[in-house]
């Protein structure tokens, strides 16, 4: 699940130069999304999946349009896009919250049908996670043969490279802006569909989850879609192996199980800040990675 | 007054600067010349500090300033100015000339709030600036801010700015990049009065015709290395500089 | 039908503007005059909180010649009582324990503020800084809400009362806090004005504009950064003791990134680089929290069924975006000329 929603974080950062905070809230709809859906609608989870892509998807092409590509032009200062993808973020986490409010649809789980399918004393397997598992590693995969395979792929991984040189060889970069978007919502939105179906939807999800994902994305390298895969992966594990083993054998408390992505981040980003990319340099297919100059 | 012997720089697999000696005489005006990747900039980037070399000595008024950093070699007297207009230009124009000053009270935090202790200090250097800014015929302009001032205005002031330090060298890249041909002219008129004042300059130009009225003599610089050393009409003469750079 | 109590919101009102003030006045050196992305003021602003929560339980038995009383656990009521007997009686100590706190605050802020300027030494973009920063302070808040001898853990602690609360009357020491909240704002705003219109503030400008350019013409900007965010941390965390001592409670979840943004939508609001653009900033932003807060306890009270608390949210939200987008300059743009050498030049005339 952090695979899904620091996938379309990275491409974010990597295809439009934007760190955005406001992703956090782009997982937050996707829940919501299928929380209604399956509460009102249907329980099929293909379709409330769909769903969930669909309203993130669209709030964040909504989001592009009206804030980020109009700031863009006046204003090129990094600091200035982190400001305004806060701002974004607060504006709709607090819509988020006047909804839910009115609904009354705090701490909701969304229904599908829940079945167990093997039970042993160490560990229970639903047919939830038979859902969260394979959707992810399907749509991960499916956007890897996405960005290396196809036209529009082949545009967001040059302009990912050199936005630039991108725009001289005629990238049409305002349509691959967009379907970035889309791409980086609807990852996001079906992210937190699924968490929501694996724990409970509140209005705060995505911002819970936001550090934990940018600890993914940094420990990937920021623009490294492989390396964002991994490093979810190592996230999600060190939040609850290392915490156990922490636990365990220091006698460190729970409580402290939070702070674990931010140390990742900020040890990453001192002693390592190109994450785990330079691991990868025998697999170009999954670079995007951003050229400096020198 | 500047001695490079055996400088080398590398980017990755890149050999930007292999094996580069030359000398600056005190008093002198030097022109690097070459065309575009050639390491020149790259090599005013390892003189300045702001690049360490990877081998070879630089020497700069009898000391070794190989391995200082930027800030060091700038208090000892070397300063430099970049390709590109690199003024502060939300500054006004007063401001970006009193900023160089070495040594000012007023820059040390405890100091700062007390005007007294540096006020006297302050139009002392102000009235230095205006006097810079007045040979440079932008004495009217202090209290614009810089980006109001046109690209050739703004090369001025990075010269002027330049002599705020009190240097002994100035390593100027491209003083008159984009610059019409008149006030090009006007800026080495600048540089020439300058040297009558005893500073020492080592320059990187792109317009011969201009640079070889002024310069005493030129290197010049082909795949990272001096290929050739000479006075300008030597220079013209020489058949691999014409070969390389005049496509010939 | 306003039944409340307009003296009292005003003391309330001006009280937190002042503690604002003193906090956008030290983002707005840091970042609108030095440009170090500081997205993590409320780490600086609870070093302030959590020195009260340890001078207050520790130092201030010992001032009054009593035993420390363990603050958090069993002990918790018996340490409480103490702590709000000293405050009633000695007053003495009372301030004694105030100013003290004010110091080491302040130093601690200003140690953890210099520190905290060496990642971006290391960081191979520059805003990077920003996340660091950003990162740094929720991990503080996490390891503070979870290790009980700072402020009792997730629990917090109270009891950590304003030195005039000896008076007995809490509207008169309530005033008598407002006065010495405005007067401490008052000192830092002439303070930090001082700073930007030095050379000092010329160099932390350069700084900002182009650090490359500033290095080669001399300065040294590891130091300058270094240095401002010493000095705008230690002002924040002396803002912090302010805060917590003006709540009473000191509790880890109150600095959290909300508290960031907020100093960042004043000082966006205000004008970056402008002084008194942070200090309008703060006015702003401080009316019209209260104004969304009392608006909403008058909606709950008419039983109105929409919570007014979340639109507060999403008003600062679309503020900060119509300034970012139309006046990223701010409502009081940054002066232009830094010292008044510039005055000198126009007398001596052209």
């Amino acid at each position: 699940m952090y695979a899904l929603m620091a996938i379309g974080l990275t491409l974010t950062f990597a295809v439009l130069k934007l760190p955005n905070f406001a992703h956090a809230e782009l997982i937050t709809i996707g829940a919501y999304a299928a929380l209604v859906m399956s509460l009102f609608i249907t329980s099929n989870p293909l379709i409330v999946m769909g769903v969930a892509f669909v309203v993130a998807a669209l709030v964040a092409v909504i989001c592009h349009r009206a804030v980020y590509r109009p700031l863009g032009e006046v204003s090129n200062s990094m600091y200035t896009l982190i400001l305004a993808s806060f701002a974004v973020g607060l504006i709709l986490r607090y819509i988020v919250f006047l909804f839910v409010d009115r609904f009354d649809l705090f701490d909701k789980r969304i229904q599908v049908p829940t079945s167990v399918v093997l039970q042993n004393q160490w560990l229970t397997i639903t047919n939830i996670f038979l859902w969260v598992v394979p959707t992810s590693i399907v749509l991960v995969i499916a956007l890897s043969l996405l960005l290396e395979y196809t036209t529009i792929g082949r545009e967001m991984r040059a302009l990912a490279d050199n936005g630039v040189l991108a725009r001289i060889i005629g990238v049409p970069v305002e349509r691959v802006n967009t379907i970035t978007w889309i791409l980086a919502g609807g990852l996001a939105g079906v992210g937190g569909a699924l968490w929501g179906m694996y724990t409970f939807v509140n209005p705060l999800v995505g911002w819970l989850a936001i550090l934990s994902v940018f600890a993914a994305t940094v420990l990937g390298g920021m623009t490294s879609f492989i390396g964002t895969i991994l490093g979810a992966y190592l996230v999600a594990f060190s939040e609850n192996t290392v915490m156990q083993l922490l636990n365990h054998y220091l006698g460190i408390d729970f409580s402290f199980k939070p702070a674990i992505p931010f140390i990742i981040i900020i040890l990453v980003l001192l002693i390592r800040p190109q994450g785990l990319t330079g691991l990868f340099h025998g697999a170009p297919i999954f670079r995007a990675q951003t050229t400096r100059e020198v | 007054m500047l001695m490079l012997e055996h400088v080398a720089k590398s980017f990755d697999s890149l050999r930007a600067v292999k094996d580069v000696s030359l000398t600056v005489p005190q008093g002198a005006i030097i022109g690097l010349i070459g065309p575009n990747g050639s390491g020149k900039s790259t090599l005013m980037n390892v003189i300045a500090g702001s690049l360490q070399p990877d081998a070879g000595r630089i020497l700069f008024d009898g000391h070794d300033i190989t391995d200082e950093s930027a800030r060091d070699i700038y208090q000892r007297g070397l300063a430099r100015s970049f390709q590109d207009p690199s003024l502060f230009f939300r500054m006004s124009v007063l401001d970006n000339m009193l900023l160089p000053v070495k040594q000012q009270r007023g820059e040390q935090p405890a100091r700062a709030p007390w005007h007294r202790l540096w006020r006297r200090d302050e139009d002392a250097h102000a009235a230095v600036a205006a006097a810079n800014l007045a040979d440079t015929q932008l004495r009217g302009h202090y209290a614009q801010p810089a980006s109001d001032l046109s690209g050739g205005q703004m090369k001025l002031l990075e010269l002027a700015r330049s002599m705020m330090g009190d240097p002994k060298l100035l390593l100027l890249d491209e003083p008159t990049a984009g610059v019409a041909p008149a006030l090009a002219y006007t800026i080495f008129d600048r540089i020439e009065a300058l040297r009558q004042a005893g500073l020492t300059f080592l320059i990187v130009e792109h317009r011969l015709e201009i640079l070889f009225n002024y310069v005493d003599s030129v290197y010049v610089m082909h795949l990272g290395e001096v290929i050739a050393h000479g006075t300008p009409a030597d220079i013209q003469q020489n058949a691999q500089v014409r070969e390389v750079y005049f496509g010939e | 039908m306003l039944n409340i109590d307009l003296v009292a919101t005003l003391i309330a009102l001006l009280t937190f503007f002042g503690i604002s003030a003193m906090i956008a006045l030290s983002l707005n050196l840091e970042y609108g005059l030095a440009g170090v992305p500081n997205f993590g003021q409320a780490l600086f602003v609870s070093v302030g909180a959590y020195t009260a929560g340890v001078t207050y339980t520790r130092l201030m038995p010992l001032l009054a010649g009593r035993d420390v009383i363990d603050p958090c656990g069993a002990s918790l009521g018996q340490a409480l009582g103490l702590r709000s007997e000293i405050i009633r009686t000695v007053p003495a100590v009372g301030f004694t324990n105030f100013a003290v706190t004010l110091v080491i605050a302040a130093l601690i802020g200003g140690v953890v503020g210099y520190l905290a300027s060496y990642p971006a030494l290391r960081l191979k973009e520059e805003w990077y800084l920003a996340l660091v920063l950003l990162v740094g302070s929720e991990i503080v808040r996490i390891i503070v809400r979870s290790y009980d001898p700072i402020i009792c853990a997730h629990n917090g602690l109270s009891g950590l009362a304003q030195p005039f609360a000896f008076l007995g009357n809490s509207r008169l020491s309530s005033m008598a806090f407002a006065g010495l909240v405005l007067t401490a704002a008052g000192l830092v705003y002439l303070y930090t004005q001082r700073l930007a219109r030095s050379p000092y503030g010329r160099l932390l400008k350069a700084v900002r504009e182009n650090d490359m350019v500033a290095a080669s013409l001399g300065k040294s900007v590891p130091r300058a950064r270094a240095q401002v965010m010493f000095i705008g941390s230690a002002i924040a965390a002396i803002a912090g003791v302010f805060f917590v001592t003006n709540l009473g409670f000191a509790s880890a979840n109150d600095y959290a990134v909300a508290f960031t943004l907020d100093i960042w939508v004043m000082i966006v609001l205000g004008g970056l680089g402008n002084m008194r653009g942070a200090v309008l900033g703060a006015l702003i932003v401080t009316v019209l929290d209260r104004v969304t807060q009392v608006m909403a306890i008058q909606l709950d009270m008419m039983g109105s069924q929409f919570e007014f608390n979340y639109v507060r949210f999403i008003v600062f939200g679309v503020i900060l975006l119509l300034m970012l987008r139309y006046r990223p300059q701010g409502l009081l743009p940054e002066p232009l000329e830094t010292t008044r050498a510039h005055a000198h030049l126009a007398e001596a005339g052209d």
